[in-house]
């Protein structure tokens, strides 16, 4: 019977989706008269929400809502958006931003939360990047400190979970987590005077298509800070400072700030997120990456070219094309005949043209035109070597850092479980050393390549039993079986007009890792320390004494690893020519450099025959 | 006996040295101190007899203090009490900031939060009670902590304000970042090695510069370089690194809640301080009063804003003062920066490009378009570099090319037994 009444309910949903006209006969607008539209095409109540739409009595009628609230959470999303929008919500079960596994997977890594089976925010069956199935486990089964981390911190940031008492972080959850955005405090502010001034809730009841940057700002706010970095905010020292109005100004949920630094060029010439970013990238494509740089298929080199190969451009020759369908709420629409940029995964991008030999990006909202400076075949981007370096290793002005995490686990607590919806025993808490944002070190990633890195993390943890006795202090927990920091390779999204300076970067060893330090001899003499030794570097992972290098922290990520001597070295070596040879287009730097021949050189250049 | 000592000690209560004078005027001369008192001096003074301290009528009861001219102690420490007259005991340049910024908000601002490090006795740097000695270096770091030049030389920095960073190491009731410590202090030596007393009661801030101790070595490739020995003050180069304060905000809050929204270390009831911005590397370089080039660092970039019941009180964030000091960061290493530390690098003389700027202070509302440019910002005891003198320093001429490879192939080198000098 029930199988029967929900064959019913779906038919209905589909009929009522399908059709353009609200009913007539509703009672919903009794109330809800002034009630945003969602969209042009999406115009009935009850196809979305449930409910009964012929029932004038407010409690009746709303029965049978879906929430009533959000009918797009994780526990309705099958029997509403998911019912027009199958593509898309089998894509985004599977996203990363959903799963979160790869949140658990870094947390477990870096906490000794074990290897075993990967974690989700729920246990699903779906297939893995290489498309072979995989069972994904539920994060509320991981029974150790790294499961617990993850749903007592992390999982906030999770499109599967409402999160609404964060001050300009605050989302719904399942798909109005970016359609529907929440202002800064979470509060109805449209029409409907039923529902003004209520929280939680969606700032209107209009649905975003095309999710503003400040939508990613509701989760990208925290660890990497790419959403603040991108637009130029800074979240700095915690300060609470400069004033507005006897508060602190601009602040930001957990007790934060935010200052302005130089926003990332991308932003100042008029680049949203979502610009660069694919629906792809955003909401997955269906499989379970087990990392977000895994899922993210925009990279530099697509719009700009790497050094030696131009774009990839692909001609849209079916009506039914992804970026013809992707782009129907855009300013400027694919059309049959376009030639389209492709992404490093070598899909085409729905808003990136190849016209008249031209790359042009188009703003997928405002429909403004951007010509991307194709790199390809320049000089200075064939210096012998570089071709290890990923753009943003020079790219890049500013590189959020914070060093030292001091966890602190007390079983003496309780704490909120966000998964398991209720407190149990334990309670976490931070300290911080320093933030910094330049310089920063760098070292190789996941690709083999140069990148900067952040601190990812300097995790130190301490542990109070039941009576609040301290039984591990400052703790530094195994990776790679071995007691060590990590740093992570990052691309901090705050790309300047300008790259560094070849100097800026070479004749500065804290670029290699070392942190601010002193040269004295052969040694590097790091100034900021880590509690924990009294050589070691807070902002570095590694030591040179005389002439011999030593890398004590992790890089994490596979393939990843500290800079080794002869890496070290090589970078440092070049400074000889760099100066007499400022220029990096200086044809010197397209070969291979002969040091033997520095003597002879500099005799030459400061006049000794 | 026992009934005049507690009459006594109700009259040393009561402070009235003129009613204790009366009452040992009293006593027979013959009658022995310990009869009513039992302090033990120990160390050097331990010998000595009551009266050569507390006087001959024994009244002298705070022979150490600035109210008596320290005239207990300047019996034998001859002109001791001349360190009453100087910048220990006046902090006259500490007072005339004030006055130059944040006074001129809040008349009242020195008082309320600048009476905590002030020599007022002798017995404020030589011990506790009768067991007087010779101050180390704690003693001194009792005043000269936080963002004050003497925390450094035991290698500590200043934390962030936010309870956040509150965290770590603490000395004299402040949390600190561990740094690298001086040189001086790795060998053991006390602030008093440098700063004797003979200097302190003369007013001069120290006794021996480095160059009484030490001999340059010209082999050394740094000092080989003319310009260097006759431009720079030592420290441009050996001060590894200093504590640096971009925007200082003093927030006066009365009967605000609103205060706790500024999660900082408190103050006082009245304000809450905090900061924009706080580094810990090498200090940027400029001109002190000998004309020399030597670290500057913000002293204080000084803002303002106040709260009345959870009101704002006039402008907030008021911009009262943007003044840097030429100073002697107490981090000295053998090793320094290398040649581009400060050769090229603009930022490092107050000369940021503005294409060039990470840091956006002027989007913030704070009155300045960037703290590494010299406008709107004074050096307070000496001046900014010049862009002309940047660029002459910058000139890549034949001898620094020469000098820059060396200096680079002599880093390179891996020869353990170079790394002695």
């Amino acid at each position: 019977m029930s199988r029967f009444l929900l064959v019913i309910f779906i038919v209905t949903c589909w009929l009522l989706t399908g059709c353009q006209q609200g009913k007539p006969e509703s009672q919903c607008e009794r109330c809800h008269a002034a009630l945003e539209l969602v969209s042009a095409s999406h115009t009935d109540c009850i196809a979305c929400h449930g409910g009964d739409a012929s029932i004038s009595d407010k409690k009746s009628a709303h029965a049978s809502m879906m929430g009533p609230r959000n009918p797009a959470a994780p526990m309705f999303w099958e029997k509403s958006c998911g019912q027009c929008h199958a593509y898309q919500l089998r894509r985004l079960q599977s996203n990363l931003m959903f799963t979160n596994t790869g949140f658990v997977k870094n947390i477990r890594l870096t906490w000794e939360g074990g290897s075993e089976g990967l974690y989700a925010t729920r246990a699903q069956s779906t297939f893995a990047a290489n498309g072979e199935p995989v069972e994904l486990l539920a994060v509320s089964e991981l029974d150790n400190l790294a499961g617990e981390l993850y749903r007592k911190y992390c999982s906030l940031c999770h499109v599967g979970i409402e999160s609404h008492q964060s001050w300009r972080a605050s989302h719904a959850s399942g798909c109005a987590a970016c359609h529907f955005p929440f202002n800064d405090n979470g509060t109805y502010q449209g029409n409907d005077l039923a529902l003004r001034g209520k929280w939680p809730h969606s700032a209107t009841h209009r649905m975003e298509s095309l999710p503003t940057n400040d939508v990613c700002l509701r989760c990208h706010n925290r660890s990497g800070r790419i959403a603040l970095s991108y637009q130029g905010l800074n979240d700095g020292n915690n300060g609470a400072v400069p004033v507005k109005n006897a508060f602190p100004a601009n602040v930001i949920s957990g007790a934060r700030n935010v200052s302005h630094i130089q926003a990332d060029i991308h932003h100042d010439k008029g680049l949203e997120c979502i610009d660069c970013h694919t629906s792809r990238d955003v909401m997955g494509d269906g499989y379970a990456y087990e990392n977000m740089y895994l899922q993210t298929e925009v990279a530099c080199e697509d719009c700009h070219g790497s050094a030696t190969q131009r774009p990839d451009v692909q001609e849209v020759k079916r009506e039914n094309d992804e970026a013809v369908r992707e782009s129907r709420s855009y300013q400027r629409q694919v059309q049959l005949g376009d030639s389209l940029v492709l992404t490093s995964k070598g899909r085409a991008y729905s808003n990136v043209f190849y016209r008249e030999g031209q790359v042009i990006l188009v703003g997928k909202r405002d429909g403004h035109e951007h010509v991307s400076k194709v790199i390809t075949d320049t000089p200075e981007h064939q210096i012998v070597g570089h071709e290890r370096m990923e753009c943003y290793a020079c790219h890049i002005a500013a590189v959020p850092q914070c060093f030292g995490c001091h966890t602190q686990y007390d079983r003496s607590k309780t704490g909120y479980d966000f998964m398991l919806k209720r407190e149990t025993t334990g309670r976490f808490s931070e300290k911080e050393d320093y933030r910094s944002l330049y310089p920063f070190a760098l070292a190789l990633d996941q690709r083999g390549k140069i990148a900067p890195l952040t601190p990812g993390c300097q995790t130190f943890v301490t542990v109070l039993d039941e009576t609040g006795v301290v039984v591990k202090q400052e703790y530094v927990s195994e990776f790679r079986g071995k007691k060590q920091l990590r740093f992570a390779p990052f691309y901090s999204h705050n790309t300047p007009a300008k790259a560094v300076g070849c100097s800026e970067c070479h004749a500065n060893p804290a670029f290699l890792g070392f942190g601010q330090h002193v040269v004295e001899g052969q040694s590097v003499e790091s100034t900021l320390l880590c509690e924990q030794g009294d050589e070691l570097p807070l902002d570095g992972y590694m030591v040179m004494k005389y002439g011999t290098i030593q890398p004590f922290s992790a890089v994490v990520r596979e393939h990843s690893r500290p800079l080794n001597e002869t890496e070290v070295r090589r970078a440092l070596a070049v400074n000889q020519c760099l100066v007499c040879h400022a220029n990096p287009q200086d044809p010197i730097y397209r070969q291979v450099i002969d040091y033997d021949q520095i003597e002879e050189c500099l005799n030459r250049a400061t006049g000794i025959r | 006996m026992i009934r005049l000592k507690n009459a006594l000690i109700a009259l040393l209560v009561s402070g009235s040295c003129v009613t204790a004078h009366a009452a040992h005027t009293q006593l027979k001369m013959a009658t022995p101190c310990q009869n009513c008192h039992d302090s033990v001096v120990v160390g050097a003074h331990a010998t000595l007899l009551c009266q050569d301290c507390h006087g001959a009528d024994g009244d002298l009861f705070e022979p150490t203090t600035i109210d008596n001219k320290a005239h207990g102690c300047s019996g034998c420490h001859k002109q001791a009490e001349h360190i009453f007259d100087h910048a220990m005991s006046t902090r006259e340049a500490e007072q005339q900031f004030c006055q130059r910024s944040w006074s001129q908000a809040d008349p009242q601002f020195f008082e309320r939060n600048c009476m905590g490090c002030h020599v007022t006795r002798c017995l404020d740097c030589h011990g506790e009670g009768h067991a007087i000695n010779l101050p180390d270096v704690e003693t001194c770091v009792s005043c000269h902590n936080g963002y004050f030049v003497g925390w450094d030389y035991s290698s500590r920095a200043p934390r962030e304000d936010s309870v956040r960073y509150q965290r770590g190491g603490q000395n004299h009731g402040q949390y600190f970042l561990k740094m690298r410590p001086d040189v001086h202090f790795e060998v053991g030596m006390d602030c008093s090695d440098c700063h004797t007393m003979t200097s302190l009661q003369e007013g001069k801030i120290v006794a021996r510069r480095c160059v009484d101790c030490h001999d340059p070595d010209p082999q050394v490739i740094e000092h080989s370089i003319d310009a260097h020995m006759y431009k720079l003050e030592c420290v441009s180069c050996h001060a590894a690194w200093a504590a640096q304060e971009y925007g200082s905000f003093y927030i006066q809050t009365r009967n605000s809640s609103n205060r706790d929204y500024f999660r900082v270390k408190p103050v006082s009831d009245q304000y809450v301080k905090s900061a924009y911005l706080k580094r810990q590397d090498v200090p940027p370089l400029g001109l002190n009063e000998r004309g020399l080039v030597a670290p500057i660092r913000p002293q204080f970039i000084a803002y303002y804003s106040e709260m009345k019941n959870n009101q704002p009180v006039g402008e907030e964030n008021r911009l009262l003062a943007a003044q840097w000091k030429a100073f002697t960061p107490h981090t000295i290493r053998r090793g320094t920066v290398m040649c581009d530390g400060c050769h090229g690098n603009a930022r490092r003389f107050m000369l940021e490009p503005l294409s060039r700027r990470i840091y956006r202070p002027d989007m913030d509302g704070l009155g300045l378009e960037s703290f590494w440019r010299s406008v709107g910002q004074t050096v307070v005891n000496g001046a900014f570099y010049s862009p002309d003198q940047f660029t002459r320093m910058s000139q890549k001429t034949t001898e620094y090319k020469r000098k820059y490879v060396e200096k680079w192939q002599n880093f390179l080198k891996k020869d353990a037994d170079s790394s002695a000098n």
